[in-house]
């Protein structure tokens, strides 16, 4: 028996520790969750790079590589997008603190680093950082419509 | 299976690296170690023939980031073969198919080094 899937937002939560040892098992969620969303392949490949990127800089850089945190993965399907929350209590980043590298000028002058945020907003429609001071609890959204 | 496996082979003066699986923050510093390997060995012409590699981070980028200056400036190069097209799309997305010269397949980024193979 075929049971028609509910038009109401379907959301989910994977926690794992902060360690980088998870990253393929969240990137391959993410392709997957890319794939039921009705995303095409290579859509899903660029949202697992994107989600990739943005649990390294959680880890590395708002838990500066302590791996006895928490990363929290929320996933929401809608009609119009995917949307991934990626939640913590490290240190916090905020939209306006955000300054991508100019492509052109990073060829120029070739350096490590800093290329993760330009790929999450290249490959995602929307990146948005929130940081609540007040709870500690930050979060960086990653969404992707549905075409 | 492991996230990343890394095997070397010489052709002519050409070292080629054949990363199979994932690179990402996990897997960079194996990654790393086996291109700086190369660069302490005076093996400056590294081709990657990333026909086995699912995905790069930028993580793997920086790694080779770090490196072209070196290996340049010591009249070598940096070659990338047989990309899949996720992989040439983070290359590509981030402007560095200007930087690198990739090629289809490993035969013609070696050709292209070494022109005698030509025909």
């Amino acid at each position: 028996m075929n049971v028609a899937p509910s038009m109401e937002p379907a959301e989910f939560r994977l926690v794992i520790p902060s360690q980088t040892r998870y990253l393929n098992l969240v990137t391959g969620l993410a392709k997957r969750a890319s794939l039921v969303a009705g995303l095409d392949d290579a859509t899903a490949a660029k949202v697992s790079i994107a989600v990739d990127e943005a649990v390294t800089n959680v880890i590395l850089h708002a838990y500066h590589g302590e791996g006895e945190h928490s990363v929290e993965l929320e996933l929401r399907f809608t009609e119009q997008a995917l949307e991934i929350h990626i939640l913590h209590s490290g240190q916090g980043l905020r939209g306006d603190q955000i300054v991508l590298p100019d492509p052109k000028e990073y060829i120029k002058h070739p350096r490590k680093g800093g290329l993760g945020l330009l790929l999450m907003s290249r490959f995602m429609d929307e990146v948005r950082f929130k940081a609540d001071e007040g709870s500690g609890r930050n979060e960086c959204c990653l969404i992707k419509k549905l075409d | 299976m492991a996230d990343l496996s890394i095997a070397v082979r010489q052709a002519g003066d050409v070292a080629v690296l054949l990363p199979a699986g994932f690179i990402n923050a996990h897997t960079v510093r194996e990654f790393e170690e086996a291109l700086e390997g190369l660069v302490r060995d005076g093996r400056y012409t590294i081709l990657l023939n990333c026909k086995n590699l699912n995905y790069i981070s930028s993580a793997g980028l920086g790694a080779i980031m770090g490196l072209i200056e070196t290996v340049r400036e010591h009249r070598g190069d940096i070659l990338l073969s047989d990309l899949q097209p996720n992989v040439f799309a983070i290359f590509d997305t981030l402007g560095f198919t200007q930087l690198y010269r990739v090629f289809n397949d490993e035969d013609q980024a070696l050709a292209a080094v070494t022109p005698e193979r030509k025909g």
